[in-house]
């Protein structure tokens, strides 16, 4: 049968040359900053608006605020009220977004070259002039606290949310979901939520990326009737220190009981590290090895030898201040401790020999020839533009990113191993059947073990 | 704005492969999509989740290529790649930085031709378990996560291969020998029962000479089993109610009809139907359900398009703590039969237009969506140049198409009613299942 496909190996042809594509910035008098970025052919064109304003940046008693507040600013401007926004924005084919991460709450729209403008109109007006509504608030409001109580019946959730609860102090925002918890939310109320955003609204500090194919389109201008008046009066400037620091000082076992399960969740890691790093190049070659690829070490030992999981993996979460290193797969119930011995074996595997040429090349050439496949339309080119902006990372970063990460030695790797994973002091934290794995993980020696049980709704 | 026309060349190897050229050199990169025509329509009773067992059974070597090795070469080529299973279909699909098309080509044929000679029980086994474990993890361990296996059990009756789900039953799965493997690829994996499409930065004259390179030896199965009959009565012929018990502290609601099949002109009405329902915040069911009235968490509204007798028109809302199910249903229902009986506004369907432009422009963009359609076209209608078609056919949908529609499928004796509601006590089978082998390594 073998000889009807011919045995060898195609090799690669010449690649084409590919760059990421220049942008230009542009400044308003008051100080907001506009950058385009011309993807020829691209009709669909992408716009966002960074203001640097995160959830990082609100008091810890209105955790989850800055969330709320992105979600409540398409509720109604000075001259719609929300329907009439929607539906201005429908009219010309335009979904206007608004969302808040760790490090900044932005606001965008995907539409028509044609239809750029007015649909900068609106995002002008939604951004600059929203009158959040009580009365929407409170629906909002209420709509989150539901889904709170439905993420802690779903296992990956839950999991998600105690690993950081247990991986960061108190102190830490990280330690809680980006939009807060219920003591957090139940108390807000329209007037936090202008806080939350005027925070933001501080020109010099706003950044409006435009991608695609502009030809004719003078954006500058467009953004300077838009967005040129907006005042620098309210909001504040400057960044408090973020706490990330780490809860645990040796390992720890955290179980959340849920009878019955299935499949247990894991989670093993600790606080790991910020956007900001001289190796990040490094980190993100490592990253790939363990965690990254398919055949990554955690993927190819767990799921493709051992048949533990649909998927295994491990990574750094890049924020502004040190976000969470965690590994993580999901198992039958019946191998938990199995596949935590496993997992923790990779892991310290990464931080005591140097990765194989083989692999080493593996990761580094997917990183470098994903990078063109990534940049197909303006939507991924404006994120990651808005990204350099978020970490005030220099213009050339992306235009380098390839070179760094071919430089990248099994040495460096190594070394980004051994700094940055710390398995003596790292959470372990799962979603289970206790009744079902308790025994067997007390006696795995993984660490001190704590059992969770909590009255969750839905009869878990 | 108009959306630029894509031109492919449509060519058939003398073994029957279909192969589907589009030539677009604004990045440096093509897609490969290959779809073969069978899909967990093909199963029979006993044999469910095979089409899909079997998907997994193809990133596990063949001839030339070791375990795992396919998606390893593609990702070292800076490449993307998986596999999907549907009711109608299976398909592969790369892509890739343009200068490694043809190695993309060749890992598609090395296991079209030659995947038997790798196969081994050891693999099955495996994957066997990696499956049971995505079945865990996408329907038995997530809340809410049983409701399409669910539906698809109501809208279909036992006899009909669209009554179970892709996935298929834990039982089956455990059943599937390396005999049956065996059989099901030489029946299905043949030149003549796939479509190869390819798009993107790419020399057409390259393209076609590796085709031939590589597939044409290939052997054609000219034994291809017909399918059986999967017409069906447009509609359910009553209502049918299923209570579930979860572990979920929001009761949901899910309403499901029988839909004319994908390719019907009232399914593209059904289409537009669904954006002007739940398409966004300005839609009827979010206004009316989640604003308005305040009863609801979020709603949805979907249709997936089948080839086989019927398709699924779907949604669900999560109910707020305190309101009363029956409201939500009620209130959920009304705005689905008002829209058989009162035409949408002009500017309902402007706007309707106005984002499936959009949508359609957004997609469009990438060569991997233009190559899965083209495929897709080619596949189940023979027509690849729908994807010229298709937007056109649903800008012009009228008033009346969708009131049409919506009143021969929102109806009382075309429906499935699932409300997943909390359960009172721990899902005692599952408890049982997992209870059943515990780890005693650590003791041992």
């Amino acid at each position: 049968m073998t000889d009807i496909v011919i045995p060898t190996r195609p090799t690669p042809g010449e690649p084409r040359p590919y760059h990421f594509p220049d942008f230009e910035r542009h400044r308003l008098p008051n100080g907001l900053t506009v950058i385009t970025v011309q993807v020829p052919g691209r009709p669909l064109v992408s716009a966002t608006l960074v203001l640097r304003n995160g959830a990082v940046d609100e008091p810890a008693a209105h955790a989850g605020v800055t969330v709320l507040a992105a979600r409540a600013l398409s509720e109604g401007t000075k001259r719609f009220d929300a329907i009439a926004l929607v539906e201005a924005s429908e009219r010309i084919g335009a979904s206007l977004h608004a969302e808040t991460s760790w490090d900044t709450m932005s606001a965008g729209v995907e539409v028509p070259a044609d239809r750029l403008e007015p649909s900068l109109e609106l995002l002008a007006e939604m951004v600059g002039e929203p009158t959040f509504p009580s009365a929407e608030v409170d629906r909002l409001r209420e709509e989150r606290l539901n889904d709170l109580l439905q993420a802690a019946a779903d296992p990956r959730r839950r999991a998600d949310e105690a690993f950081t609860d247990t991986i960061y102090t108190a102190e830490s925002p990280y330690h809680r979901p980006a939009g807060g918890i219920r003591p957090t939310v139940e108390p807000l109320v329209d007037e936090d939520l202008r806080r939350a955003w005027a925070r933001g609204m501080v020109p010099q500090r706003i950044v409006l990326v435009v991608g695609g194919d502009l030809a004719g389109l003078d954006v500058p201008a467009i953004a300077e009737r838009l967005f040129g008046g907006w005042s620098t009066a309210p909001g504040t400037v400057d960044h408090p220190p973020i706490v990330a620091s780490p809860a645990l000082e040796a390992r720890l076992v955290r179980l959340v009981h849920r009878a019955g399960a299935v499949q247990t969740e894991i989670r093993v890691g600790h606080p790991g590290l910020s956007r900001r790093i001289p190796d990040y190049h490094a980190v993100s070659v490592m990253s790939a090895i363990l965690g990254g690829l398919f055949n990554s070490r955690l993927n190819r030992n767990l799921r493709e030898d051992k048949g533990y999981t649909y998927g295994a993996g491990a990574g750094f979460d890049l924020r502004r201040a040190a976000g969470p290193f965690v590994a993580r797969a999901a198992v039958n119930t019946d191998v938990t401790v199995r596949a935590i011995r496993e997992i923790l074996m990779e892991l310290d595997r990464m931080r005591t020999a140097a990765v194989e040429e083989d692999e080493l090349r593996a990761a580094r050439d997917f990183l470098v020839g994903v990078f063109p496949l990534r940049f197909e339309t303006p939507g991924p080119v404006v994120g990651s533009i808005a990204g350099l902006v978020v970490h005030d990372l220099p213009d050339d970063e992306l235009a380098t990113y390839r070179s760094r990460i071919e430089a990248v030695t099994a040495a460096d790797v190594l070394a980004a191993a051994r700094e940055h994973i710390h398995l003596e002091r790292a959470g372990i934290v799962l979603v289970g059947d206790a009744d079902a794995i308790g025994p067997s993980l007390e006696s795995a020696g993984f660490g001190p073990l704590e059992i969770v049980r909590e009255d969750s709704p839905g009869g878990a | 704005m108009p959306i630029p026309a894509v031109r492919f060349t449509d060519e058939r190897l003398p073994n029957g492969l279909r192969y589907i050229i589009a030539e677009d050199h604004l990045a440096p990169v093509v897609a490969v999509d290959i779809w073969y025509d069978v899909g967990s329509k093909h199963e029979v009773p006993g044999k469910t989740g095979f089409a899909h067992l079997f998907e997994h059974v193809m990133f596990q070597g063949s001839a030339h290529v070791g375990k795992a090795e396919h998606i390893a070469l593609v990702q070292a080529a800076g490449g993307t790649m998986n596999g999907t299973t549907w009711l109608d279909r299976t398909n592969y699909f790369e892509t890739m930085p343009s200068h490694q098309l043809e190695l993309a080509l060749w890992l598609e044929a090395d296991r079209m031709g030659t995947l038997l000679d790798a196969l081994s029980q050891e693999n099955l086994d495996n994957q066997r378990e990696v499956v049971k474990n995505e079945k865990r993890w996408s329907y038995d361990n997530r809340p809410y996560g049983t409701w399409n296996e669910k539906l698809q059990a109501h809208l279909y009756p036992p006899e009909h291969p669209y009554h179970h789900p892709t996935i298929g039953s834990m039982a089956d799965l455990d059943a599937a020998s390396l005999d049956d493997v065996k059989a099901f690829f030489r029946t299905y994996y043949a030149p003549n029962n796939a479509v190869l499409a390819i798009v993107g930065d790419v020399d057409p004259a390259d393209a076609r000479r590796w085709v031939a390179r590589y597939f044409s030896a290939i052997p054609a199965n000219p034994a291809i089993p017909p399918l059986a009959d999967l017409r069906l009565p447009p509609t359910l012929g009553g209502e049918h109610r299923e209570i579930v018990e979860d572990r979920v502290p929001l009761p949901r609601v899910y309403l499901g009809f029988r839909a004319p099949v994908f390719g019907d002109p009232r399914f593209d009405a059904l289409e537009v139907a669904s954006q002007i329902l739940a398409g966004g915040k300005g839609s009827r069911l979010y206004r009316r359900l989640v604003r308005d009235e305040r009863v609801a968490q979020d709603v949805v509204m979907f249709s997936l398009g089948f080839i086989g007798g019927a398709s699924v028109t779907a949604g669900w809302a999560t109910v707020r703590p305190g309101v009363a199910i029956a409201r939500v249903e009620a209130l959920f229902i009304e705005e689905l039969e008002r829209l058989g009986r009162e035409p949408v506004t002009a500017d309902e369907l402007a706007r309707a237009r106005a984002l499936v432009e959009t949508d359609e422009l957004g997609a469009l963009q990438r060569v991997e969506e233009r190559a899965d359609r083209l495929a897709m076209y080619a596949t189940l209608f023979d027509d690849p140049d729908l994807i010229n078609r298709m937007l056109g056919r649903f800008l012009a949908v009228t008033p009346d198409a969708i009131r049409a529609a919506a009143a021969g499928v929102f109806r009382s004796d075309n429906r499935a009613v699932l409300t997943y509601v909390p359960a009172t006590a721990p899902a005692d089978a599952a408890a049982l299942d997992a209870a059943e082998a515990v780890d005693d390594e650590a003791a041992a």
